[in-house]
């Protein structure tokens, strides 16, 4: 190991929303250098069974930037330690570890983008695809007093989804929530949205 | 297992291991010999002890193959800790229904773990450790298979 005069990356953060999972420190500065950084991750079962043991992170096992994107180390629903090192050619700083162990399941989960558009009579959605971790709850109901709301679970985001036919003159409204099995938790609903059919409506 | 809610995501753990099941299966060098696959293993075990086995087999693999495999390769080292994390997981949910006595544990169970133990002591640690991982899709084809049929009894 180099000698390890180089100052420790400081203030380890996690991000994480809709099950993406960004780190981030404060960068360490060398006046005309570039610094590098190195980071590594345990597992509750690294560091319950093999404390000795930490993993180069897939995705930053070298890099420039203040922060690394450990979504693809961060796999399962347990509590995972990361710590970071900066690295100027053969010079190593000591690591610095997250304080606190992060789990998944505390991610931010917000409702999803969500396109509501009219197919001659037919109610379609097009939800924000979110990855494969992502169901949806999507809600619908024709605007009117007493109307019933019918609840729909979409498998995947990207695909348009047909929801209903309408009829003419009715107003049709949509929410929808992310569901993560994963973690066993889910999104508030987004804000409703709502098309009208044009043409009259039919003589009852 | 569905009566202990695990959320048991197999499809990515079975992705895991099919990126590593090639350099896994390379280093077994006891070809002609198997740990789970015997008969009197996870394939005897009735409806009623899978959530037993699969606690078990959970321990098997967290308790003793994990920590006897000893992996160089960085990339199969973050596999084998994705498996190995999630198996977690699953074990203290498995762990939390037992409590709640929702998850039997009956002497079929015992004996059939007791087997899997039993071949792998037949075995030198490395081997046994890699052997092991090696037929990690003998039990997870039997967890899938399980889910599926109770959820459709």
């Amino acid at each position: 190991d180099g000698v390890a005069i180089l100052p420790a990356p400081q203030n380890l953060s996690v991000h994480s929303v809709n099950m993406k999972h960004l780190l981030t420190w404060s960068p360490v500065t060398v006046p005309g250098e570039t610094v590098y950084y190195s980071v590594e991750y345990q597992g509750e079962y690294e560091s319950l069974y093999t404390s000795h043991i930490w993993i180069p992170s897939g995705c930053c096992a070298l890099t420039a930037g203040p922060e690394c994107d450990v979504t693809d180390d961060i796999t399962a629903t347990v509590p995972y330690s990361l710590r970071v090192r900066a690295a100027l050619g053969p010079q190593t700083s000591a690591w610095s570890t997250l304080k606190h162990p992060f789990n998944r399941n505390s991610t931010i989960l917000t409702p999803p983008r969500m396109e509501v558009t009219r197919d001659g009579f037919h109610l379609v959605i097009e939800l924000e695809d979110l990855g494969p971790h992502f169901e949806f709850l999507v809600a619908y109901w024709r605007r009117e007093p007493g109307a019933k709301e019918h609840v729909k679970v979409v498998r995947s985001g990207g695909i348009p989804e047909h929801l209903e036919t309408m009829e003419p003159g009715a107003t049709y409204c949509v929410k929808v929530q992310t569901l993560v099995k994963a973690i066993g938790r889910h999104s508030d609903f987004s804000q409703a949205e709502c098309v009208e059919v044009q043409g009259e409506a039919l003589p009852l | 297992l569905r009566r202990c809610q695990v959320s048991v995501d197999t499809r990515h753990i079975e992705e895991s291991f099919q990126e590593i099941k090639r350099a896994i299966q390379a280093k077994d060098i006891f070809q002609n010999v198997t740990i789970l696959s015997t008969s009197e293993a996870l394939q005897s075990i009735k409806p009623s002890d899978v959530c037993c086995m699969t606690k078990n087999v959970l321990a098997f693999y967290v308790d003793r193959v994990f920590k006897d495999h000893q992996e160089p390769n960085p990339r199969v080292l973050r596999k084998i800790s994705s498996i190995a994390n999630s198996f977690l997981y699953m074990q203290k949910a498995l762990q939390r229904c037992q409590e709640q006595k929702r998850c039997h544990c009956r002497q079929e169970a015992t004996n059939a773990t007791k087997i899997i133990h039993d071949n792998y002591d037949q075995l030198e640690v490395r081997s046994a450790a890699v052997k092991s991982l090696g037929e990690l899709d003998v039990f997870l084809a039997w967890i899938d298979k399980n889910n599926q049929e109770t959820s459709t009894a």
